[in-house]
């Protein structure tokens, strides 16, 4: 995994919870089509405008909510990663465990706008805002996670050490 | 994984170690010996028990790649809940394959539709949630078991794969609040709106966790300690824990599976902040829609709010005091013409109490429908979806926008009492006016 992110920023407010993000219809879907219901409630259509390598600037308290796989849905939209003045505990260990780097950054929603370019610099705690020349910083998150992101998630960690049966159920 | 411990601490000599509930419970859990816990660090932990749920049936990544063997098959636990019975072809799919597996790692601790219910309230009840213990499950209300001096918390699905096959997890130690309550309830206060209370005054607190204590927790059931820990979850708590106490010792008593020792924290701990509720002042509270913390008012104050429908249950307020509670209310009245009220008890157990002392034909009579013992309606599986333009009144768990079905419902949460009165009368009201308390004030 590259370790300096860089990407156009897609900006949400508070308290952005893992319904928004995984809504209950992504329970019985088949799992690509799952992604292009992210922000079906609160800002429908958003799906299908992230690219590749975007990136998600949020408020506070982000990832409030249930255990459901949210952070499955922004990785399958290529968001690469979240940046939130504060995170949920359980949307942290979500992320971490399917691949998708996500930091707390207070102050973060003050100097990033929609659509400008961010740069996230996963070791150094550095987020640089190309577009107005603003930047911040944020604890990096410790090596124990980002070893979990790197292995690309926690089943390949598993996979990796012979733990999971290839047989399908 | 095993670089995971990153208590640097070197050489501390016979320092005295103050350790909270929680600190104590990760340091006597600790993969590796250690002297000191505090925040900010990761500890690799043992659990005692692992509890699978039949949504890890709708997990593609569980079911392609299942673990090749438990840990540990008489420490795991699968229990059905979320959708009981299955609702569509692909719910009764998913759990199909769960039921293989339980087969194929001969899981004794199976309960499947009808023998169960939601996992965190049932294993309570079975005696499975002893003071010092962990326990992994996917739930992410499974806070709630701090109720019974011990920690859980809600994991993902991949990650739960992972507990299965090591029998190890890893926490961050997070800072502690110390929340004491005073007092008692009075009129038609109920234990969901001391935490709908705290959740206005304290708002979000990610990565914290919160130590519950004070003069009034001994007025507590252990079920009213568990809907407000359960329900801490919405605040962004990691774990909620109450002391031991001799109400929590005879609630365990003759239900206890095996020998246990109470947690208790170091007299001279101090927490990061401590807040205080006086209970007696605490009256109906009321989450308005789309999110919880920081955004809740007295039930007074928006009295006349029209609704569509009023639920209760959930594994927070699916218990027999809630059913008693809309019993009492609807006892001789019925639910208003426009409105439907949906009753869906937490476990098969409480269903069977409530059928016994007549509640669940006090609600039926009242015109409300009873389903099985499911999370159901709460996190919008099925038994009473909302429709667009809905507005609902609940005392499950969360409010948030498109959650119970509809984007454009509209979902108030409240205590049962309050979501019963409110069933009664066509729109959000005190219970207090309804069984005559509030006079005087």
């Amino acid at each position: 995994m590259n370790k300096v992110l860089q990407g156009k920023a897609w900006t949400f407010g508070d308290n952005i919870n893992t319904d928004l993000m995984y809504p209950h219809a992504c329970y019985t879907l088949p799992e690509e089509e799952r992604p292009r219901h992210t922000m079906w409630a609160n800002r429908p259509g958003w799906a299908g405008q992230v690219n590749s390598g975007d990136i998600l600037v949020a408020g506070k308290n982000f990832g409030v909510g249930s255990s459901r796989p949210a952070a499955s849905n922004l990785k399958g939209l290529g968001i690469s990663v979240v940046v939130a003045e504060s995170v949920n505990g359980l949307f942290l260990r979500n992320s971490v465990n399917v691949g998708l780097p996500v930091v707390s950054c207070p102050g973060v929603s003050g100097i990033v706008r929609e659509g400008d370019t961010v740069t996230v610099s996963m070791d150094t705690g550095k987020l640089v805002n190309e577009t107005s020349g603003k930047a911040t910083e944020f604890k990096p998150l410790p090596g124990f996670l980002m070893d979990i992101i790197e292995a690309g998630g926690i089943i390949e960690v598993l996979r990796k050490n012979g733990q999971i049966d290839s047989n399908p159920l | 994984m095993e670089s995971a411990l990153r208590n640097e601490w070197y050489c501390v000599p016979w320092k005295v170690l103050l350790l909270n509930i929680v600190e104590k419970i990760f340091q006597d859990h600790s993969e590796n010996p250690v002297q000191r816990v505090e925040p900010g660090d990761i500890v690799n932990v043992k659990v005692d028990k692992v509890i699978m749920l039949d949504i890890a049936g709708l997990h593609p990544e569980l079911l392609n790649n299942p673990p090749k063997k438990p840990f540990d098959r008489d420490k795991i636990a699968m229990i059905f809940d979320h959708f009981v019975p299955a609702p569509n072809v692909e719910v009764a799919s998913g759990v199909s394959k769960l039921r293989k597996l339980a087969k194929r790692w001969d899981i004794g601790n199976f309960f499947d539709y009808g023998r169960g219910g939601i996992s965190h309230t049932f294993a309570a009840e079975r005696g499975w949630f002893l003071p010092g213990r962990i326990v992994a499950n996917t739930d992410s209300h499974s806070i709630a078991a701090g109720a019974y001096n011990m920690l859980s918390r809600g994991l993902g699905t991949p990650e739960l794969m992972q507990v299965i096959c090591t029998g190890k997890t890893w926490y961050i130690v997070g800072e502690t609040i110390k929340v004491n309550l005073t007092g008692k309830l009075t009129g038609a206060a109920e234990a969901k709106d001391i935490f709908l209370r705290m959740a206005g005054d304290m708002g979000d607190i990610p990565n914290t966790n919160i130590e519950f204590g004070g003069t009034g927790i001994a007025s507590l059931s252990v079920d009213q300690r568990a809907v407000i820990t359960t329900m801490c979850a919405e605040l962004s708590a990691d774990f909620a824990v109450f002391p031991h106490d001799s109400v929590l010792e005879s609630y365990l008593d003759g239900r206890a599976e095996a020998p246990y020792r109470p947690v208790t924290a170091d007299k001279d701990e101090t927490y990061t902040l401590t807040s205080e509720f006086d209970m007696s002042e605490i009256r109906p509270m009321v989450a308005m829609p789309d999110h919880v913390a920081g955004n809740t008012r007295p039930a007074a104050d928006i009295h006349g709010s029209r609704i569509d429908q009023a639920t209760i249950g959930s594994c927070a307020n699916g218990r027999l005091d809630d059913l008693a509670s809309a019993a009492r209310i609807l006892k001789g009245r019925k639910v208003a013409k426009d409105v439907r009220l949906i009753v869906t008890p937490a476990t098969q157990s409480i269903y069977l109490k409530a059928d016994e002392l007549g509640y669940l034909r006090i609600i039926a009579e009242a015109g409300g429908v009873v389903t099985n013992p499911t999370c159901g309606a709460c996190m919008g599986g099925h038994m009473g979806l909302l429709g667009e333009g809905d507005v609902a009144i609940t005392s499950t768990t969360r409010n948030f926008k498109g959650r119970m079905g509809s984007r454009d419902a509209r979902i108030y949460m409240a205590s049962s009492a309050t979501v019963a009165a409110s069933a009664v009368n066509g729109y959000i009201t005190d219970p207090g006016d309804i069984l005559g308390v509030n006079s005087g004030e």
